[in-house]
């Protein structure tokens, strides 16, 4: 086992690329390698003990064996664990862009807010945010209609806009409150939302399900009501409650469930 | 500077030679015949050398390409890579940014390419892409199947008014020749409809594709083009659609050929969407055999095939109608791109896959085609890019052309479908080409297809526009070994263009201005004064632009290669 | 407005010039020369007459460079583009912004000048019609020449979008008014339709006005698609529209011969930005299953659609291109002007052909205020109280040709009509002037480390 820690001791105002330190990476470096290595900062490469003070410790024969701890706001640190297959990644403060973005196993855990794109056309593995996130959490890339595959993201905080764009696989959970166009083009996969929702869930949805514990701003004319279902099951999952069932989005012949708790939105019952 | 390619094996279908050993000589960009001692000598022994590579039928600049760009970021960054000394960065797997598509295609051998699909109004858009591409020459296609003075004209038999038009209009985009896309059915799509074989006609202005063919195949020969009518025939795609092209084929076949620098009257595009027999993607058989039959009887036709290479891929066709269909049936992202008074077309993603029984189907059609067709001089490798795949697979179809063995492997191993040989009769072909026929189909023939009198052969004289690649055909066995073949294809160890060695050893040294083909007709000027009379009054009312910022000013053809043509000589 | 009476006092007729305004692009107009200055334009709306006969005012004639008082001193064109070039080459981040109210020519000296020292391009597109690319790049494009509309066009709408303000004569040379070879009757032969919360200009001329609430676009599209579908809409009101007016309009729609529909920033700054186009563009797709409906994008500049195909055709990507890691990065939110500079990452700016001055958020503009600013443009503006270094260029389509794509993308090439104040320079000339010596200081550099 190797654990890597490095503490933040400036902060850049333009931001640093991690995309390069990631445990498939950095397993064999030494901490050597580290202190040898830059790290890009916009279009020049800077040492990366500028930033950070480095403590390398154990060894590890491949990235499933490392756990790398990022000490300090990161809020200006793009692309931590960005294409990550193994290992572990503790942020313990905020993380900038692209947090976690395709990854393919392993866990991230970010103590803190997360910025856009975190979880980004995510394979596999796990992403779990203590804080919020800003847009596009667990989205595709643009233009692409096939995005987040696998995996799950666990949010405690609030969620921004257009959560789980384009799913197409995979789990998303948010404790908190979840922006508009939570699942927009999904196809696939399941969102959680245990807080409230502004506006317009499952836009454009041809598939999968979202399921909404809180209170719902506005609904699309996209969805027809289906049923009202007790204690469903999704996805092999059990939920116990009253759910009112929607299937949508109607414009694309979608077949998406949205399941809106009874309780909370009875002026729909 | 001269230089002496030494001790290669040649192949030179255009001077009989086919695999002998022997130097190839150039000097100021010119092949020839001997070279002082002062040559500078590059050792090639027992290495492929061939004229460079030229490709009859890509799309490679222009507005739908950018289109396929701006609208696909998600393929665009599938192929970046980061500058190095020689190249800029590139980007793109199906629509390569216009840099990389130079790159490629000078990686792979080649020195020149047909952009297949010009619309008039927006050639301005496609010299600047081609401006764009270095290392590859360009021989830009304007669109005239669509055209509003053509289909009014081929409607009342004027053949001298479409003649001098063609001349003009050649003149005005800087184009080489006449392209044909659908007719009348884009035309048609103009008010989302289609037409169905070549005798349903245009919605309002009743004018058939088979009057549109014969009269543009007829001005053609008027002109004395050196390149043929260019067509994609009606019905793309669709089971059943066969007959259509061979009745395509067919309605110009008594028209007369006046240029002596090509054998057809007709070059028939893409050949794989055209050849389905069946009446449903349920009950589609392969077509193959008819139309390539045809073509074995009939010298007047040419083709090349529109290869499926079971990638994901971007379709963009000025058959605008086709596409949509192709939306409907994928359900990814539909663009169009409708030009007045000229033309239309459409772009949508595709997922040709091995694991689908209807790409497998395409894929086998496609190889049928190139095995059943006998004579190599009437058909040339493309995969109508990227359509039916990226060009940067040419090397891999080639080493499906000369292993059966491989063809076979892919059947028995599933990675084509059943229908790939229940459909087709691609199970029964065992023809393997040799390097000759492959050297045929992807530089002789499509040079005497385009009537091109400066290239696609090692005469002293012609450019020197060589390509070497990194095999020895006494030591290799093709049946054997098609993953050596694909990757000497893919990496020449020489690409050599006007003389300058563009490419070793598989990468890009050097970086040149590729040149734009177009067609200066002489002896028209009357008949195009007289035309552009009648012209004129409805171009003003109908079109958006002035007549005087239509025209590709000649700044936009920085090196043009002008093809001087005697009308009806 | 007062009577102005014909020019009649002019020197020489320039016919067939571009229009530097609008993505309109307008090619017919004649410019009336006295004296080498424009004193008429005949056939042009207002406010490209006015942007073409008022060139010299508030024009920027000088280099100047900002002293350490903060006062701008004219200096000579070595000093000015001397001391740009080495901001350029020493920047960490920097960002080459504008580009929309310049020639292709031009940026093609730009792109590589961004590549070289890894820069950010970007363009207006980032702060105007950049939700409708992304919506693009989502759901698709259908689009068709300006002339497809003028010719076949029965229905016409406009939605977000107040062309009789914005874009004068759209509707009266492209899709209105005029006769085209299928509506000889033009305007008489189509309906205009207007879908905006606002009561404009358009909408008083339009023949129905669905004036649904703000923020309101991306529920109304989707019921009108929810109804192209056959479903009876639900709620009585969607987005402040009866339900019998959706269903009334999805079925006019469906029964047009040829429909159009451009939108403009009305669509991409509301609530769901992108997701209106989007969700607009799928209603099109949708139509065309009954009929023949295009769309575009009313595009501002004149040249805004010319940066994202110029970038498009050489990068892959559109607009917002990111070369710092020596490779093209194409992410929006990331790799975009307005991001960069209110997460105060840029630190020089280039800003050629644009006022961001004007039109960026404060948050952004107070960080320009912090950084070097170099300035290429012909008219002071807001931006030229910010910039450092002010690089005076000319004007494209009047003193300078060049090539523009008008907003359907039909490429034009603007021609010159008189000459450039003899100070001035060609933008042409400045940024390659600045490729070469920003390429001086780098082979420099590349010597030195060598060593």
């Amino acid at each position: 086992m190797k654990t890597i820690t490095l503490t933040l001791k400036k902060k850049s105002q333009i931001a640093l690329e991690f995309d390069e330190l990631i445990p498939d990476e950095v397993f064999d470096w030494e901490k050597d390698d580290f202190e040898n290595y830059q790290v890009p900062v916009g279009n020049k490469r800077f040492p990366l003990t500028d930033y950070f003070d480095l403590e390398v410790e154990g060894t590890a024969e491949g990235p499933e064996e490392v756990k790398m701890i990022l000490e300090g706001d990161c809020g200006r640190v793009k692309y931590i664990g960005c294409k990550m297959s193994a290992g572990e990644i503790i942020v313990n403060g905020d993380a900038d862009l692209h947090c976690g973005a395709e990854m393919t196993g392993g866990k991230i855990t970010v103590n803190g807010d997360a910025e856009s794109y975190a979880g980004r056309e995510m394979k596999g593995g796990e992403l779990e945010i203590m804080g919020s996130t800003r847009e596009f959490c667990g989205c595709s890339y643009i233009g692409d209609w096939r995005g987040m595959s696998g995996g799950k993201i666990t949010l405690h905080g609030n969620a921004g806009k257009q959560l789980g764009e384009c799913l197409s696989g995979g789990e998303i959970y948010v404790k908190g409150n979840c922006d508009i166009l939570a699942g927009i083009h999904m196809t696939k996969g399941f969102i959680q939302i245990d807080g409230d929702v502004t506006r317009w869930p499952g836009g454009q949805m041809k598939n999968g399900n979202i399921l909404i514990n809180g209170k719902l701003g506005i609904l699309l004319e996209g969805f027809v009501f289906d049923k009202i279902v007790k204690d469903p099951e999704i996805d092999g999952k059990s939920f116990s409650g009253k759910y009112i069932k929607y299937t949508g989005d109607i414009a694309l012949n979608g077949k998406g469930g949205l399941y809106l708790n009874a309780e909370k939105n009875r002026e729909l019952l | 500077m001269e230089y002496i390619l030494k001790n290669g094996i040649v192949y030179d279908p255009a001077n009989n030679i086919a695999g002998e050993k022997k130097d190839v000589m150039f000097k100021d960009g010119k092949i020839v015949d001997n070279v002082s001692s002062d040559a500078k000598v590059l050792d090639v022994t027992d290495k492929i050398v061939m004229p460079a590579g030229i490709d009859p039928h890509a799309h490679v600049a222009g507005p739908k390409l950018v289109v396929g760009r701006i609208y696909r970021p998600e393929d665009s960054r599938k192929g970046v890579t980061t500058k190095t000394d020689v190249c800029r960065s590139e980007s793109g797997f199906s629509i390569p940014s216009c840099p990389a598509t130079g790159y490629r295609y000078s990686r792979m051998g080649y020195g020149t390419v047909t952009e297949a699909a010009m619309p008039p109004l927006e050639a301005k858009h496609t010299h600047e892409e081609i401006m764009a591409i270095p290392n590859v020459d360009v021989t830009p296609l304007p669109l005239f199947g669509n055209n509003w003075f053509v289909l009014q004209w081929a409607k009342e038999g004027k053949i001298e008014e479409i003649a001098a038009f063609i001349s003009s209009w050649l003149k005005i985009t800087k184009g080489y020749g006449i392209k044909i896309v659908n007719p009348c059915g884009t035309e048609a799509w103009g008010w989302g409809g289609n037409v169905h074989g070549i005798d349903d006609p245009a919605p309002y202005f009743d004018v058939t594709a088979r009057e549109v063919l014969r009269a543009l195949s007829q001005a053609n020969e008027m002109l004395g083009l050196p390149h043929s009518i260019h067509v994609h025939p009606n019905d793309l795609g669709h089971p059943g659609n066969f007959p259509t092209t061979i009745n395509t084929l067919e309605c110009v076949k008594d028209i007369e050929k006046s240029s002596g620098m090509r054998d057809q009257t007709i070059h028939l595009t893409h050949a794989q969407f055209h050849s389905y027999a069946g009446t449903s993607w349920r009950d589609v058989e392969s077509g193959a055999t008819e139309v390539a039959d045809y073509i074995n009887k009939n010298k007047h036709v040419t083709c090349d095939v529109g290869q499926i290479t079971l990638d994901e891929t971007t379709t963009m066709t000025a058959d605008g109608p086709m596409e949509f269909d192709l939306h409907q049936l994928n359900g990814l992202k539909w663009a169009n791109k409708d030009i007045e008074l000229e033309t239309g077309s459409g772009i949508v993603p595709f997922i040709y896959s091995g694991k689908a029984p209807v790409s497998s189907f395409q894929w086998a059609v496609g190889l049928e085609l190139f095995l059943l067709i006998k004579d190599p001089w009437q058909v040339c490798l493309t995969t109508d890019h990227p359509n039916a795949g990226p060009f940067i697979r040419y090397p891999r179809i080639i080493s499906w052309l000369m292993s059966s063995e491989r063809r076979q492997e892919m059947m028995d191993n599933l990675e084509v479908r059943v229908w790939s040989y229940k459909r087709t009769s691609l199970g029964s072909l065992d023809r393997d080409y040799d390097f000759n026929e492959i050297a045929t189909i992807t530089r002789a023939a499509p040079a005497k297809i385009y009537g091109y009198q400066d290239r696609g052969e090692l005469t002293p004289g012609y450019n020197a526009d060589i390509a070497v690649y990194d095999l020895n055909p006494n030591d290799i066995d093709p049946i054997k070994e098609p993953a050596a073949i694909e990757k000497a294809f893919g990496n020449a160890m020489y690409t050599i263009k006007d003389g300058q060695i563009l490419v070793k050893d598989g990468e890009v040294v050097k970086v040149v201005p590729s040149h734009t083909l177009w067609t200066n007709v002489n002896g028209f000027e009357e008949q195009e004064k007289a035309v552009m009379e009648q012209v004129m009054p409805t171009f003003n009312r109908f079109y958006t632009v002035k007549f005087e910022n239509y025209k590709v000013h000649d700044h936009f053809t920085p090196y043009p290669i002008v093809t001087e043509v005697q009308a009806g000589k | 407005m007062a009577y102005e009476p014909p020019v009649t006092d002019y020197d020489e007729i320039v016919e067939n010039c571009t229009c530097a305004f609008c993505g309109c692009n307008c090619d017919d107009l004649d410019f009336l020369v006295k004296d080498g200055h424009v004193v008429g334009v005949r056939h042009a709306c207002r406010l490209g007459a006015s942007k073409v006969m008022e060139d010299m005012d508030q024009r920027l004639l000088v280099p100047m460079i900002r002293d350490e008082n903060g006062e701008l001193q004219e200096v000579d064109w070595d000093t000015a583009l001397d001391k740009a070039a080495e901001l350029i080459a020493g920047a960490v981040r920097p960002i080459f912004y504008g580009w929309s109210e310049t020639s292709i020519e031009t940026m093609k000296h730009g792109i590589r000048l961004g590549e070289l020292v890894g820069a950010v391009l970007d363009n207006q597109a980032t702060i105007c019609h950049g939700p409708s690319l992304q919506a693009v790049q989502n759901v698709g494009y259908p689009v068709a020449t300006l002339g497809e509309i003028k010719n076949r066009a029965d229905m016409i709408v406009y939605t977000g979008s107040n062309p009789m303000n914005s874009h004068p004569r759209h509707l009266a040379r492209y899709t209105t008014f005029p006769r085209g070879w299928f509506r000889q009757r033009g305007r008489f032969d189509r309906t205009l339709v207007t879908m905006d919360p606002k009561y404009s200009d358009t909408a008083k001329m339009s023949d129905i006005w669905i004036g649904f609430e703000q923020n309101g676009d991306y529920g109304f599209y989707n019921a009108i698609r929810a109804a192209l579908k056959g479903k009876e809409i639900d709620q009585d009101y969607v987005s402040g529209i009866p339900k019998e007016v959706i269903m009334e309009l999805a079925e006019k729609m469906k029964n047009v011969q040829f429909g159009a529909l451009y939108f403009g920033l009305g669509l991409t700054h509301t609530l769901s930005k992108q997701r209106n186009i989007d969700m607009a563009i799928e209603m099109l797709t949708d139509l065309n299953e009954y009929t023949k409906w295009v769309l575009t994008p009313m595009r501002g500049h004149f040249n805004v659609n010319g940066f994202n195909i110029f970038m498009a055709y050489e990068m892959g990507f559109p607009y917002g291109v990111d070369f710092c890691r020596g490779y093209q990065r194409y992410m929006n939110g990331e790799t975009n002007t307005i991001d960069l500079l209110t997460r105060k990452e840029c630190d020089v700016f280039m800003v050629i052909a644009a006022d961001p001055g004007a039109h960026y958020p404060g948050g952004a503009v107070k960080h320009l205020a912090e950084i070097p600013v170099i300035q290429v443009d012909i008219h002071w503006g807001p931006s030229t109280e910010i910039a450092d270094v002010v690089l005076p260029g000319s004007f494209i389509g009047v003193e300078c040709g060049g090539t523009s794509y008008r907003m359907d993308g039909v490429p034009i090439y603007m021609k010159k009509a008189i000459d450039k104040p003899e100070t001035c320079r060609d933008d042409e000339w400045i940024i390659r002037e600045l490729l070469e010596r920003v390429q001086k200081i780098k082979d420099e550099e590349a010597a030195l480390a060598s060593k």
